[in-house]
């Protein structure tokens, strides 16, 4: 599903250029269930956004489905992106503004679904999600746990092919981390491919793979399955 | 997807209640005084409007040369009218029209009332309305006259049958009633409330029928193919042609459509006239309009922190840039419907007040297709002005960078938010300098020495028998002991009067005949009365017969003749010389604000007693002196309403543009201040949160509170300083050109523009420090805990 080769990212400031990603080569087959781990500033942000075709390469390839897509404009990546893509965030980046329902419905309303399958869907994934009965409420008027649970019910709700998380489990307690991860791992196996930032070794023993990375560039591969 | 960014604009909205406010209550102001001033621009721009032929209507004035100027009158002669109608072709219909006012009265109902006497034509031309009678019996009589609506409740109460019925006028003549006509607009150049026949009126006045006096206004009515370049070349000669003579007199046509806004002429040329304030009001009201709508974008991108994570997150699950676009200009444009909705609220709050202040009758009528068009623009205007900024800044954050935290260079909009803030202070300096210049140059003018003492100086209209009794009357006043003098004069002090040129002396160059003097027929008390100077020479005397072939002059007439003195000298004029008695003191008539022509005094003749001026003693108290003259009125007069006028008020009536502008620029200039203030409040409060992490660190370092005011003050009043400096030189400009336009005026002082600018630093730093103080009192514990 996903295949880079020699990918580069450079930052630029007036005076340093620091290098993110150092030709860092890997694929994920579908079906694959990766964590990526490393220490801070090793680039996995950066591999996420990149992706998750938030960002642009500098260098390199980055083949998705089988087409090269580091060239796309960013019309063509939010059109790739929101077919294919689903993301769970450290920070859960819900819209304050919106319900728990209006929320995991934005990702339909920009794919352009009917408002009544986009209910019927929305329903489908809260009681899965089981936060049905929080449908109503506002991000703040939810524990972390819950707030979680909303954003992966976001994340699938269009059935995306892959879903990229990043550190979901970072702002949670071990009891609601665990279930976030659980959650993670049901979607792995009805067919989901995941790719997964983390710095929790116990986290990242939910993944088939683990890439780490130093310095923009994969050090150590290992198969847990 | 559109119900959606209603739902995240209104709960935006709700959400940051004291941002929405600033942003909607400030634009809610912007749009109420620029409706107030659209209404008034309307009504300016649709001034004659009623009139179907409004196209084809034109009055006749006539370019006069004199001391190689050429000046624009608006009277002609009496034969002009029909010889037009019959010798030129395509002009279909003609009306003289003289404007008087006389008393009417039926049984004890006395009341003044103005009208014209008109040509039958002029039924036709301005298409009046009969509520009874009609166009062809309106004039069947000689003492056949139309009356207003108005006219019949004051006299018959409501909607009686009044043809036939008749009033009496001046208590002398009865006049019949011969048709109703519908009550005019307010809005109409040529107002009137009764017309009555031309004819009749000027049968045994022999300077009505001379091609050589110009006693009455000329309205035509074009045929519907008329060709006005051809006509107007027709007219050029027509008058001199009719003389005989070239006396330097040439007509034109003058189209309707410009005698409100257009009706300034300068050397023979049309060069404007109200349209210059139409102008300036249209423009101001976008100007204000601007400055609301800059409140919300720099509140937008100020607040641009707090929506970078909502962008961030449309954009990962899908939403294009157009999307995030059309968003956020839903949003601004869900505000500004909310700043209409209360700006209409407003408007009809403000509008007795305005109407006032403006002496109009304007009404804001919801169900008026233009009204609401021009309400939709203006929501339209300000959603999309307003939104479009903000909405391209907001939706150009990258994702990747926002959701991280990582904050992409804000510089550009840190500055351009900089120059909005600089340019709404710089709109408020302009107006503040220029309110502050308008009022010293109306005061200037109050106060120029008029070479009379237009204090406590009362004139009343010489009505009925008052001339005939001019002696007892003015002996009865006298006795009172609150009136000092009383005095007859053909025409106001303040007003042109009667002119002419042709008065010629000893030794006068050749040019000199061509010079405009003002005529003015006084009783011998008149001099002392107003409290003229007289220069050289002596006044009139009372009962000097020999004074009658005498005259006085201003000193101007007098510096034309010569260096040495003019006393003794003769001016032939209408064919007879008469001798300089005295010269009295140039006096301001006529334009207020430039230098006035000469002028000649005659002594009275009989018909020639128009106005009657008393002198009150300083000491006297106003309400008794008046309630004497009244009394004293009533026994000489009787039959006539006591009516009076003091020269001091009318003086004040003189300066209604001036005024009305002097108002709307303080009006103005504070909204834009305000709405500024509200934006910089916003602003402020922003300001002081970003950086109440650094607030918080340096209070821990040891900052007090004053330097931390310091801090945060600065940079705004950076600003401010800055927008004087823009203002200052715009506003001098615009001063400059607006001042050209008055002979009389002031010279512009530096301490204007330092105290616009101390004002523009002081209501900033009030307006900034408020947050500043807020944040500085906060206790660092609290601040930095939130980081």
């Amino acid at each position: 599903m996903i295949k880079i080769t020699d990918l580069e990212k450079f930052y630029r400031t007036e005076e340093v250029q620091t290098v993110a990603l150092n030709k860092l080569s890997f694929d994920v087959k579908e079906g694959e269930f990766v964590a990526v781990m490393g220490p801070s500033g090793c680039g996995k942000s950066t591999l996420l956004n990149i992706l998750g075709l938030l960002d642009d390469p500098d260098g390199g390839s980055f083949i998705f489905n089988g087409i090269e897509v580091s060239g796309f404009n960013e019309r063509k990546r939010a059109n790739l992106r929101k077919h294919n893509i689903g993301f769970v965030f450290q920070s859960f980046n819900l819209i304050d503004e919106l319900t728990v329902f209006e929320n995991v419905e934005l990702p339909l309303i920009y794919t352009g679904v009917k408002a009544a399958d986009r209910k019927e869907r929305v329903h489908e994934v809260l009681e899965k999600m089981q936060i049905m009965h929080r449908k109503n409420h506002f991000p703040q008027q939810l524990s972390g746990g819950q707030q979680q649970r909303v954003a992966v019910a976001r994340a699938v709700v269009n059935n995306p092919k892959l879903i990229l998380a990043d550190e979901p489990t970072g702002n949670l307690d071990s009891s609601n981390g665990n279930e976030v991860m659980d959650l993670l791992t049901e979607l792995n196996q009805q067919g989901t491919t995941i790719v997964m930032v983390t710095h929790s070794e116990h986290d990242a023993k939910f993944s088939h793979r683990i890439i780490r990375m130093l310095d923009g560039q994969k050090v150590t591969e290992n198969i847990l399955v | 997807m559109i119900k959606n960014y209603f739902k995240i604009a209104w709960r935006n909205l709700w959400g940051n209640k004291t941002y929405s406010f600033l942003n909607i209550f400030g634009l809610a102001i912007g749009i109420a005084c620029a409706g107030l001033i659209f209404l008034w621009v309307e009504d300016e721009v649709n001034f004659d409007s009623i009139y179907p032929n409004k196209d084809r209507i034109y009055y006749i004035p006539t370019n006069q040369k004199y001391d190689g100027v050429w000046r624009t009158f608006n009277s002609t002669p009496g034969p002009l009218a029909p010889a037009l109608k019959e010798e030129i072709p395509g002009i279909k219909r003609v009306s003289r029209v003289v404007p008087r006012e006389h008393l009417f009265s039926l049984g004890d109902n006395s009341i003044y009332e103005k009208g014209i006497y008109a040509d039958p034509d002029f039924t036709d031309i301005f298409s009046l309305q009969f509520l009874q009678g009609n166009a062809a019996s309106a004039f069947k009589d000689i003492n056949s006259i139309l009356i207003s609506r108005k006219m019949v409740k004051q006299f018959f109460g409501n909607d009686t049958n009044v043809i036939g019925k008749t009033l009496k006028l001046d208590n002398t003549r009865e006049y019949v009633i011969t048709g109703v006509i519908k009550d005019q607009p307010q809005n109409v150049t040529l107002n009137y409330e009764w017309i009555a026949a031309y004819e009749p009126f000027a049968k045994y006045k022999d300077w009505m029928h001379q091609w050589g006096s110009n006693s009455m206004d000329t309205y035509v009515e074009l045929s519907e193919d008329a060709d006005v370049e051809v006509i107007n070349k027709k007219l050029n000669g027509f008058i001199q042609e009719k003389i005989g003579y070239d006396n330097q007199t040439s007509a034109f046509l003058f189209a309707m459509k410009d005698w409100r806004l257009r009706g300034r002429f300068e050397n023979g040329k049309q060069t404007g006239g109200r349209i210059i304030y139409v102008r300036l009001f249209t423009g101001i009201a976008w100007i204000i309009l601007l400055i609301a709508c800059i409140n919300f974008m720099n509140l937008a991108t100020a607040r641009s922190e707090k929506r970078a994570n909502e962008v961030g997150v449309r954009k990962v699950l899908g939403a294009e840039k157009k999307k995030l676009v059309i968003q956020f200009i839903t949003e601004a444009m869900v505000m500004a419907f909310l700043a209409v909705v209360i700006s209409v609220l407003l408007m009809q709050l403000a509008l007795p007040q305005f109407n006032l202040m403006v002496e109009k009758q304007l009404v804001m009528d919801l169900g008026k297709p233009l009204h609401l068009l021009v309400l939709l623009l203006i929501t339209l205007f300000c959603g999309i002005f307003s939104g479009c900024y903000p909405a391209l800044y907001l939706s150009s954050f990258k994702p990747a960078a926002v959701l991280k935290e990582i904050r992409s260079a804000k510089g550009s909009a840190v500055f351009i938010r900089k120059g909005l803030v600089v340019a709404q202070f710089t709109v408020s300096i302009v107006l503040i300098i220029s309110t502050i210049i308008v009022y010293q140059q109306v005061q200037h003018v109050k106060n120029r020495k008029l070479g009379y003492n237009k204090d406590h100086l009362i004139t009343m209209k010489v009505r009925g028998d008052m001339e005939k009794k001019f002696n007892s009357i003015k002996q009865d006043m006298l006795n009172t002991g609150m009136v000092e003098n009383v005095a007859l004069n053909s025409y106001e002090t303040l007003s042109i009067g009667n002119n002419g040129s042709g008065a010629t002396w000893k030794g006068m160059d050749e040019s000199g005949s061509d010079i405009l003097i003002s005529y003015r027929y006084i009783s011998p008390e008149f001099i002392s009365t107003a409290g003229m100077e007289i220069i050289e020479g002596r006044d009139f005397r009372l009962n000097h017969p020999g004074d009658s072939t005498r005259i006085l002059i201003t000193q101007s007439l007098a510096k034309l003749m010569g260096a040495e003195t003019a006393v003794g000298k003769d001016i032939r004029l209408f064919e007879k010389d008469f001798e300089v008695l005295g010269v009295v003191r140039d006096f301001v008539y006529g334009d207020m604000y430039g230098n006035s022509d000469p002028v000649i005094f005659f002594l009275n003749e009989p018909d020639y007693a128009f106005y009657m001026y008393i002198r009150m003693s300083v000491n006297a108290n106003i309400q008794e002196t008046l309630s004497s003259l009244q009394a004293i009125m009533k026994k000489h007069n009787p039959a006539y309403p006591f009516e009076y006028s003091f020269v001091d008020d009318d003086f004040n009536a003189r300066f209604t543009s001036e005024m009305l502008i002097g108002k709307l620029s303080r009006v103005f200039a504070f909204l834009a201040i305000l709405i500024s203030c509200l934006g910089l409040f916003g602003l402020a409060a922003y300001t002081a949160e970003q950086r109440q992490k650094e607030i918080g660190i340096r209070k821990v370092l040891g900052a007090n509170v004053k330097r931390i005011v310091q801090l945060l003050s600065t940079d705004f009043l950076k600003l401010v300083f800055i927008a004087i400096g823009i203002a200052i030189p715009i506003a001098w400009w615009i001063i400059q050109h607006w001042l050209t336009g008055y002979a009389y005026r002031i010279e512009i002082s530096w301490w204007v523009f330092a105290i616009a600018g101390m004002a523009a630093i002081g209501i900033a730093l009030c307006t900034v420090s408020f947050q500043a103080v807020k944040a500085a009192m906060a206790n660092p514990v609290k601040s930095l805990k939130t980081e």
